[in-house]
């Protein structure tokens, strides 16, 4: 298949632990999902779920013990595919003694880029993460939402069709966590596939086009967003401005209507992180003036 | 070749090139000395002491910082990042292995460069108050002189000590290699430093090792294949110990450094190959 940037299939993955034979976990177990070229795709699951050993297959740091995975057509060991592949690993440490411009050069040349080339793709990146202040500092220094987005420009330095990213915004607060969603959010607008994974269900919720949930080594349910938080049988409204006698008003209309009923009633609620959000945001505006 | 700059730098900024500064400083301490002996021992004992260091630095150096290297790159898993860029790993190990010789080489040039200046500026100066001292007299024929001269240029600075560098430096690549070789499948650094080291210790003692054995059992089939994987898996680095002559002024023998060369190289391509073989299907 051609749009298809990712395709599992019948993939086991086993770990012996020890020596004796008998002693083994499984990993992951016979897992097929397919992710489509331009798409986000959610893999969600709780730990030890084989959510990075998926990622690490498809990435040719493991080989799959039966089944296979293909990246663009081709075989997840095969060098071509990474050269369409960025990845950002859970909690990635770089080389310490290297400066943010220094490790995405690093990066850059072992993707086979040099000169200009390289030095205008470097400042590109960093403007897009927002790390032009840090860049002659050592990733010594790095707190750990800059060290992530370092790592997520690592992944893009040399224009990858595909971003595996095993679980982004671990650690990072809710601001730098919404920078990297804005991230993605760009990178899908440039049309390039995404395959992430997360145990933060809200941010999964909102940027992905299709989700898996793996329980165990196994996929339980896959598919577009949409159709699997959708509750069909139930419709919402919000509205501003309702006086009380307009809502009783309301209330008969409904009462008249013997097959529905009202579910719920109340006043909305803003999301604990909406408000960090709003609270950061007009903290910096204060500090500007 | 971007990984063998990278691990340059890594080596650098661990600071490991204060060594050479502790290297300046015993030449310095040596040179400031005034030894009761005769000029050419004075020279010949320079020689011992910064040719010794030299020797020690390189495999040492090399036994751990590649012993090093790999691990780090694991337990801080940019091994990760690394290997899922189209990087091949035998690209990677190579440029390891080659960052670490590039830092022993230039090391031993530095270190090299060191010593033949403060050879240099003794021996002229030997030469120099010995010309005068016996020109004073006059009682000293041309022959006399020139022989106590040509004594004292046996020991200072001759070209031939370039080949006692070269030997330790070739000892220290197959050192590496083992190393890089040991620490492909060890789990720990501090693992392949020990067999590194106790590898370095009995391929000294190689020939004297297997003829110990030969005499020792005639028919014992056990101990005949235990000898054939010491003779094939250690590297006798005993060939490298010619160069003791060379730094005591003697003359080279060029057959043998041929000879070391040429197995150098062999080993290094044996040792590469081995790793590579648990390297390439390692999972991380
Ligand atoms: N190198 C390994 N050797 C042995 N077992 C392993 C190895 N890597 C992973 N496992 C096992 O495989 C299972 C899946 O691990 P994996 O790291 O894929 O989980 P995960 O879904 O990423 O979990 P988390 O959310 O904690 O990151 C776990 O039971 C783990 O113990
Ligand atoms: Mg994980």
């Amino acid at each position: 298949m051609s749009n298809c940037a990712v395709e599992v299939k019948n993939m086991t993955k086993v770990f012996s632990r020890g020596l004796k034979k008998s002693d083994y976990v499984v990993a992951v177990d016979n897992l097929s999902f397919e992710i489509g070229a331009g798409e986000v795709y959610g893999l969600i699951g709780p730990n030890g779920s084989g959510k990075s050993t998926t990622m690490k297959v498809a990435l040719g740091l493991m080989a799959p013990t039966t089944g296979s995975v293909k990246v663009f057509g081709f075989d997840s060991g095969d060098i071509r595919a990474r050269n369409e592949i960025g990845f950002l690993p859970e909690n990635p440490y770089f080389y310490k003694h290297l400066t943010g411009a220094e490790t995405l050069k690093f990066y850059g040349k072992l993707c086979g880029f040099s000169g200009g080339e390289l030095k205008d793709r470097i400042s590109e990146l960093l403007e897009l993460v927002e790390l032009e202040g840090a860049a002659k500092r050592r990733l010594g220094g790095y707190s750990k939402g800059m060290l992530q987005r370092i790592g997520l420009a690592q992944a893009l330095i040399q224009r990858p069709r595909l971003v595996i990213l095993d679980e982004p915004t671990a650690g990072v607060d809710p601001l730098g966590s919404r920078q990297i969603r804005d991230l993605i959010l760009k990178l899908k607008e440039d049309g390039i596939t995404v395959f992430l994974c997360s145990h933060l269900l809200e941010q999964v919720q909102e940027v992905c086009d299709r989700v898996g949930i793996i329980f165990e080594g196994r996929m339980r349910r896959e598919g577009p967003l949409a159709e699997l938080i959708q509750i069909n049988e139930q419709t919402s409204m919000t509205f501003a401005g309702a006086k009380p006698h307009f809502l009783a008003k309301v209330r008969d209309l409904i009462e008249a209507e013997s097959e529905v009923t009202i579910v719920d009633e109340g006043h909305p609620k803003t999301t604990l992180e909406r408000l960090f959000i709003s609270l950061s945001q007009s903290e910096q505006e204060e500090e500007e003036k | 070749m971007v990984i063998a700059s990278s691990s340059v730098t890594q080596l650098v900024r661990m600071k490991t090139f204060y060594f050479l500064l502790a290297f300046a400083a015993i030449i310095v301490v040596l040179m400031s000395l005034n030894p009761p002996t005769t000029p050419a021992g004075v020279l010949s004992t320079i020689k011992r002491i910064s040719f010794g260091t030299m020797d020690i630095f390189a495999w040492l150096f090399a036994i751990v910082s590649t012993a090093l290297l790999i691990p780090k790159d694991i337990e801080d898993r940019t091994l990760y990042t690394i290997l899922s860029k189209p990087v091949r790993r035998i690209e990677y190990l190579i440029g390891k292995l080659l960052g670490v010789l590039f830092v022993i080489a230039v090391s031993l040039a530095v270190m090299y460069g060191i010593c033949a200046l403060a050879l240099f500026s003794r021996e002229s100066l030997y030469i120099a108050e010995e010309l005068g001292a016996m020109q004073a007299g006059a009682q000293y024929s041309t022959e006399e002189v020139e022989a106590q001269i040509a004594l004292i240029q046996q020991q200072g600075l001759r070209v031939e000590l370039g080949i006692a560098v070269l030997a330790s430096f070739l000892k220290a690549a197959v050192v590496a290699s083992v190393t890089i070789f040991l620490s492909t499948f060890a789990s720990s650094s501090l693992f392949s430093i020990i067999i590194s080291v106790l590898i370095f210790i009995i391929g000294h003692a190689h020939t004297m090792a297997t003829s110990f054995w030969l005499y020792q059992t005639d028919n014992n089939l056990l101990v005949e294949l235990l000898l054939k994987c010491v003779k094939i898996f250690i590297p006798n680095y005993q060939l490298y110990s010619f160069s003791h002559g060379i730094i005591q002024g003697e003359a080279v023998a060029y057959p043998l450094v041929w000879q070391m060369t040429g197995l150098t190289g062999v080993y290094l391509v044996v040792f590469i190959f081995l790793s590579l073989l648990v390297f390439i299907d390692k999972e991380f």
